[in-house]
């Protein structure tokens, strides 16, 4: 592997400095140590020519998942990096759920160190109470030690308001980010659909947009009482983002994460009751997923995350209300963003920014951008490739995805971390 | 206008919804259900037409008068009628309901009668195993067979559905018979009322094509048939009502309010009925106003054209 590389010719979009415009960068031990279009390309063993290529940062996911260690055919870490790698992530973080709540300090490091051998680089969150049973606090402070890089409630939010101001109060020393589930527990219980006139129709258990909202504003309340660092993990809905945009009026530390899955797709996309558009949260109307889209427009939402989470069967095995919650999403996400930006509704720049340089800033990382020191976590991608989303062909051990059959245009050509090629296509 | 001026056979090889039907599927399905009515009073019930054919019953929630008049309506047909008590059988075990219809459609049956807590169980086994299925009832999404014997039991005392105003009162929220009644009713053009206190009806109800009301005596001024609702505690989570003694007060049928309504009203109940919440227990027996008994009676006659028409395509589709 040479040391020094070099692409040239690439229209380079880099989110960090707003710069969309021809350019070329030049790595020098996994760093990029140039970049424009006038590089020093005497010292470059290796000189890519990205003409027709879009040059970025490589993607950044702050919440995907794997299976537990031993599920048969199930999602290993190495089939996770080969799908993050595939769609064009360098850096993924492992989030806590209910079948691996990450809430363990013993060995926390030592995963983190294992984690970190991967190519692709593996971070992880970890689980801010034991179990995620939203009862005890888990030793987050060790875990922070350990490398955890924010720490989350998983899917389930936190009943126990009092819990609720002394998680914030507490990860507040560490300066850390608490990822929390914005949806009130009671309302949200048991639902499997947004309340509308589809569920409605259907009879599904439903929870209505304002449940959000009144997370929303219960959370930032106490986050204002307890001066903790608020990560709300996965708005979906319109009503969420009034209570966001109405929260932020007042001085707090407030991030904001989106799923692809609600910028991309509707309820009336599970018009059929298709097992594989059973998402939790639940998929949203056509206008909440307009207002995300407007909110990535205003710089409101910090990062849009995979929400990657395979389940055992393709087909999910039951029917809508009854089955798995979830889909594989790293290797579509770039492709159902190019989509948005294909349908004019978004720009490139801005779709990139919330999957590169927005989620990296919100958690201290020196990638996700493209200037000089930074790391050579890069991507090139052909934005107008048109392919089809086929998941036995994924890189993933499992096919669920609410994306199949779907047309894509754009793809990733090669995925660059610390300089090296991972995944050429 | 008479279906003998059409050349127009019953296309459905299953039953999942009753937005799957149009009027003269409706009066197919009613002019077979009538000849089987008649039939079934006489001491010769039985016929041969599904010799051969196997329906199994799935009941993944128990059920004994639903199950009953389907296992009745396929013998009375000369069906092998199969009955796979499901609600305490592998899906306890943990098999998957895709694993369990595969299962299922190994041993080689016609049609499969579907009852399931889930929303869209029976198009999801429909869709996995390619049979035909009847639904019997998932979740609080439909139960089309009750709501053709409900109307099918008021058009045969009133000839037709269409143009009269039927009122629906009850626990419209968890209900499936609530829905199939309203999208059967709606295709059949009569005006429906709905009445519930606002707990108990789905939030966008208004878009139903119904008149909604919370006051049981404006709701029943000139109704021709009123149909009481059970409280579905089974799918209730916490108190939609305070009581059940308040809710008779506020919405429960009496022979005093029906003053109010047509002279001739009829007295509906899918059943299970709770004699003193929604119904006083003297109007529910009372003959004159109560069909309570001939919608049971109905329910028989109606699956049993169901299961002819549903056969009938299922020997024409193997012919071809």
């Amino acid at each position: 592997m040479s040391t020094t590389r070099a692409i040239i010719n690439a229209r380079l979009v880099d989110p960090a400095s707003g710069h969309d415009g021809p350019g070329g960068v030049l790595i020098e031990d996994g760093l990029i140590a140039q970049t424009g279009n006038e590089l020093d390309l005497d010292a470059a063993d290796d000189v890519i020519d990205a003409r027709g290529c879009i040059l970025a940062p490589a993607l950044i996911d702050l919440r995907c998942a794997k299976e537990a260690a031993l599920t048969p055919d199930g999602e290993t870490l190495d089939t996770l990096c080969a799908s993050a790698m595939t769609g064009g992530f360098g850096t993924i973080v492992l989030a806590p759920n209910a079948r691996s709540p990450l809430d363990n300090a013993d060995g926390f490091a030592g995963m983190n160190r294992g984690l970190a051998q991967r190519g692709v680089r593996v971070l992880s969150a970890c689980g801010a109470t034991q179990g995620l049973a939203g009862e005890q606090m888990a030793e987050i402070g060790l875990m922070v030690r350990g490398g955890a890089v924010y720490a989350g409630c998983g899917d389930a939010p936190i009943h126990d308001a009092r819990l609720m101001r002394r998680l914030l109060s507490y990860t507040s020393q560490f300066d850390v980010w608490l990822a929390s589930r914005p949806a009130d527990p009671h309302l949200a219980k048991g639902a499997v659909a947004l309340e509308s006139d589809w569920s409605a129709r259907f009879g599904l258990p439903a929870e209505p947009a304002v449940s959000e909202r009144i997370a929303i504003e219960r959370d930032a309340a106490l986050a204002e009482l307890s001066g903790g660092k608020l990560m709300i993990d996965r708005l979906s809905t319109a009503a969420g983002l009034d209570a966001l945009r109405h929260v932020r009026s007042r001085d707090l530390e407030i991030a904001t994460t989106v799923a692809i899955a609600h910028l991309t797709l509707n309820e009336v996309d599970a018009g059929g009751l298709d097992s594989a558009f059973r998402m939790d949260p639940p998929l949203r109307s056509e206008a909440d997923r307009l207002a995300l889209v407007d909110a990535i427009i205003s710089g409101e939402i910090d990062a849009v995350v995979s929400d990657h989470r395979p389940t055992p069967f393709d087909d999910k095995g039951e029917p809508f209300a009854l089955a798995i919650a979830g889909t594989l999403s790293l290797e579509t996400m770039l492709g159902a963003m190019l989509g948005l930006v294909h349908d004019d509704e978004l720009e490139l720049v801005d779709a990139l920014r919330v999957m590169t340089s927005g989620p990296a800033d919100l958690i201290g990382l020196p990638q996700g951008r493209i200037a000089v020191g930074a790391p050579a976590d890069l991507i090139l991608i052909d934005g107008d490739k048109p392919w089809v989303c086929q998941p036995d062909a994924f890189a993933s051990a499992r096919g669920n995805s609410a994306w199949a059959g779907r047309r894509f245009q754009g793809r990733v050509l090669q995925t660059i971390v610390a300089g090296d090629t991972l995944y050429n296509s | 206008m008479s279906r003998a001026e059409f050349s127009y056979d019953f296309p459905h090889r299953h039953l999942v919804s009753v937005a799957d039907l149009n009027p003269v599927d409706i009066q197919i399905i009613f002019e077979r259900a009538a000849h089987h009515l008649a039939a079934n009073r006489t001491p010769d019930k039985r016929t041969d037409v599904l010799r051969g054919l196997t329906v199994l019953n799935l009941f993944f929630e128990a059920s004994t008068r639903t199950q009953g008049s389907f296992e009745m309506a396929g013998k009375r047909l000369g069906a092998d009628v199969v009955n796979f008590a499901m609600a305490n059988s592998s899906a306890s075990k943990g098999e998957s309901l895709s694993d369990t219809a595969r299962t299922l459609a190994a041993m080689k049956p016609d049609i499969m009668v579907v009852r399931h807590s889930a929303t869209g169980a029976p198009q999801f086994l429909a869709e996995r195993t390619g049979l035909s299925v009847v639904n019997a009832g998932d979740g609080m999404h439909e139960h089309p067979t009750q709501a053709l014997l409900d109307s099918f039991t008021l058009a045969q005392h009133w000839g037709s559905v269409g143009g009269r105003r039927i009122l629906i009162v009850g626990d419209i929220l968890h209900s499936r018979v609530a829905r199939s009644n309203i999208g059967l009713l709606n295709i059949l053009g009569a005006e429906i009322r709905l009445c519930a206190p606002p707990t108990l009806l789905p939030s966008d109800v208004d878009q139903w094509g119904c008149d909604v009301f919370h006051d049981l005596d404006e709701a029943l001024k000139g109704c021709d048939a009123v149909m009481a609702l059970r409280q579905q505690r089974e799918r209730m989570t916490g108190g939609f009502v305070p009581s059940e003694r308040e809710f008779f007060h506020l919405f429960g049928l009496t022979h005093e309010r029906l003053e109010a309504a047509s002279p001739d009203v009829l007295v509906m109940h899918p059943g299970p009925m709770n004699r003193g919440v929604e119904i006083h227990t003297k109007l529910a027996d009372d003959p004159d106003k109560s069909v309570i008994l001939d919608q049971v009676e109905s329910g028989v006659a109606v699956r049993m054209a169901i299961l002819e028409l549903i056969g009938g395509n299922i020997r024409k589709e193997a012919a071809a």
